[in-house]
């Protein structure tokens, strides 16, 4: 039984225009690691928006818990969204103005949680992610390092059973990407499926338990 | 939803952009500010006259006149013009003649007379209570060793303490018959009692009235209206009159042999001038406004009435009251159809009342155009805001915010424009009100007879809440569409945005 399930996925961007994705099939289990690995333009960052909900296919379906997100209006992709995944990006995508306690705590405000609830699953959330000390900091008075840091926080706050990573350590030096990919593994041992998007093959052996290299919008093989 | 952490969002995202959103308020502020003073200008205004004329039994009261019985037309089709002339001369001498006949008309409307009789008659028309003349008359008087020619009494209605309270010296009238007199203390003044001690000097003393004696033939001594219609009337006019003028003439030739009236009050009480927060009654102290002189009512009539005269033409006003205010306007309109001169202030109010409210509106109307600019305002604001925060959105989106959320986000955050824009022009509108009503009441005193302690703004509990709420519902409802866009934005594309 998986927990997603691609069946012959295309993804057009315009009328007979470029599919970035051409007929893409892949299952995801419960509590699995999967790497997408390809190059710029290989259609893996098209996929993962696909499995996550925040795009539609163009044509294939993507079954959920028995449901297809491609017939999904847009409430029950949001509903999706903030039941199931959990998304961490290259860029970290933080509110600015936000600090890190309460980027961590965004989630929960959609989800209608009182402010000293919030309050005291992010201070704790970040406490697991080694940044006790940086609650009250800005995204601007963080490292890369502590901005994805606080990223993965607010991914995992909801308690997601599937994490969604777009080159997670793209904008990370060596040593910093080990720390986040400790703590993406971390997450993985507690549960959560994980489908992490990268260009780095080694990246993928080493703590991928699944490899899917991407090429031209298909699949090319599986290890 | 939780609305809190929605606002909360919203707050945050206005604190962001300090100067432009507090640009944007300033017009929600100002349309506020206009609008609220504006209304409660209205609105107290309102309240002022009502409560100012609302007290003793104005509402109840109307005003009746009598007159002459003279009708004559205003068609003027019927005028004839004749001589050689062209069209346009005619046309202007004929409105001419209706323009004079018009002035006849305030005179010649008087058709009844307003006697025991009538007052009698009309009493038992339907929602009366009573009618009671108004005897407002001149008279030679001598007090004290001082006289004057022509002092203006006036007779009161004892049983209803009218004035009682203005008794500054000596005391009230015993009765409706009492041979007593109140004098005021301007006329005490002007004859040289200066010091306040001098009025209790003037108590008990004997106050003589005498009518007043004329040496003018018959024509000179007809009123002055009249004087000019009979020099004005056509031949046929006179025609029409014939039966009526020898009436008129002998009435006023009768003055020159008539018998004296004269008769010996004593002196009971100084009246003191009227002052703003005493009650004011319309009709009743229109009539008394200039008197110098009070006497009971039973007492000044059964003087007036002692000259022959008076007693064929009748009172020259009688004051009505009705049973209930909601009637007065009824018995005004079936007075003026008996073709007498009627006048109520219950009717006189709604006409002020919808005179202020259409002032009010329209005025309203043209401070509405700063609401409506400050909307244009909100909009290019709220426009601005969504692209700026296009990435944010798609944050927001990632992590589970429905399009209705991400729309109540941008939605709170123009409602908080709207509201606090909205309480600050309340609230300054409020204080802008202190020096305006000590302005409005110093000049309303300054330039009009009537004495007025009012506040001229009144700020009532639902201005106070519409105020800010039509700020804030402007404000939102300026929103709709910038917050439509927000929430449509593609998550994917959003998360791209630089």
């Amino acid at each position: 039984m998986s927990l997603v399930a691609a069946k012959d996925v295309w993804r057009e961007y315009a009328r007979g225009g470029i599919a970035a994705l051409a007929g893409v099939s892949l299952d995801v289990a419960p509590g699995e690691f999967v790497a997408l690995l390809g190059r710029s333009g290989s259609g893996k960052s098209t996929l993962l928006n696909l499995l996550g909900g925040l795009d539609r296919p163009s044509r294939g379906s993507i079954l959920v818990d028995g449901r297809d997100l491609a017939t999904m209006n847009a409430r029950e992709l949001s509903l999706y969204r903030r039941g199931v995944c959990g998304f961490i990006f290259q860029s970290f995508n933080l509110v600015p103005t936000l600090p890190a306690w309460e980027n961590v705590a965004l989630p929960l405000v959609f989800r209608g949680e009182a402010r000293t609830a919030r309050k005291t699953k992010a201070l704790a959330m970040l406490d697991k992610v080694g940044l006790a000390s940086r609650v009250n900091n800005r995204p601007t008075q963080l490292s890369g390092g502590e901005q994805q840091r606080v990223a993965i926080a607010r991914a995992l706050i909801g308690q997601p059973r599937m994490l969604l990573c777009d080159e997670p350590t793209g904008n990370l030096d060596s040593a910093t990407s080990s720390q986040i990919m400790q703590l993406l593994r971390d997450a993985h041992s507690a549960g959560a499926a994980l489908v992490m998007v990268t260009h780095d093959p080694e990246l993928a052996t080493q703590y991928a338990q699944r490899t899917v290299r991407m090429a031209d919008g298909k699949l090319q093989e599986a290890a | 939803m939780n609305l809190g952490a929605m606002v909360w969002l919203a707050l945050e995202g206005l604190l962001r952009k300090k100067g432009r959103n507090t640009l944007t308020m300033s017009g929600v502020f100002i349309g506020v500010f206009a609008l609220t003073l504006i209304v409660s200008l209205g609105q107290g205004l309102s309240r002022a006259v009502t409560e100012t004329v609302s007290g003793t039994d104005n509402l109840r009261q109307v005003g009746l006149t009598g007159g002459f019985g003279i009708e004559l037309s205003n068609d003027p089709a019927e005028i004839e013009i004749s001589g050689e002339m062209n069209d346009a001369r005619r046309d202007r001498l004929r409105r001419a003649a209706v323009n004079r006949r018009q002035i006849r008309q305030v005179a010649g409307r008087r058709a009844n007379a307003i006697d025991d009789k009538t007052i009698a008659q009309l009493s038992k028309l339907p929602h009366i209570e009573s009618i009671q003349p108004v005897i407002v008359e001149r008279y030679e008087m001598k007090l004290n060793g001082h006289q004057s020619p022509a002092t203006l009494s006036y007779g009161v209605d004892v049983g209803r303490k009218r004035y009682a309270d203005r008794v500054i010296a000596g005391s009230y009238f015993s009765g409706d018959n009492a041979p007593e007199a109140i004098v005021h203390e301007y006329l005490l003044y002007k004859w040289g009692m200066l010091n306040d001690g001098d009025y209790a000097r003037v108590i008990g003393q004997k106050v003589r009235l005498k009518t007043i004696q004329t040496e003018l033939t018959p024509e000179q001594q007809a009123p002055p209206m009249l004087q000019d219609m009979l020099r004005d009337l056509t031949e046929e006019e006179r025609k029409a009159m014939q039966t009526l003028l020898p009436k008129l003439l002998k009435q006023f030739g009768q003055s020159n042999e008539r018998r004296a009236a004269e008769r010996e009050f004593t002196v009971v009480g100084v009246l003191r001038e009227q002052i703003p927060g005493d009650p004011f009654n319309v009709i009743e102290d229109g009539n008394a406004v200039q008197a110098d002189l009070f006497l009971p009512q039973e007492t000044a009539r059964e003087l007036f009435l002692a000259s022959a005269v008076n007693v064929e033409l009748g009172y020259p006003r009688a004051l009505v009251t009705v049973t209930d205010s909601e009637f007065a306007p009824e018995v005004e309109q079936t007075l003026r159809d008996k073709g007498y001169t009627a006048f109520s202030v219950a009717s006189a109010l709604k006409q002020i009342e919808s005179v202020l409210l259409m002032i009010t509106v329209s005025i309203s109307f043209l401070t509405g155009i700063a609401l409506i600019v400050s909307t244009l305002g909100i909009v290019n604001t709220m426009i601005t805001s969504v692209i700026e925060r296009t990435r944010e959105i798609g944050i927001f989106k990632a992590v589970g915010a429905t399009n209705a959320q991400v729309m109540t986000v941008f939605l709170c955050e123009s409602a908080l424009i709207g509201l606090i824009g909205g309480l600050l022009g309340l609230g300054l509108a409020a204080l802008a009100m202190l020096p305006g009503d000590m302005l409005a009441v110093q000049l309303i005193n300054e330039k009009a007879a009537i004495p007025f302690d009012q506040p001229v703004f009144v700020l009532p509990l639902w201005l106070m809440i519409a105020g800010p709420a039509l700020g804030t519902g402007t404000a939102i409802a300026a929103a709709i569409l910038p917050a439509r866009r927000a929430a449509r934005i593609d998550p994917v594309k959003a998360l791209r945005h630089d």
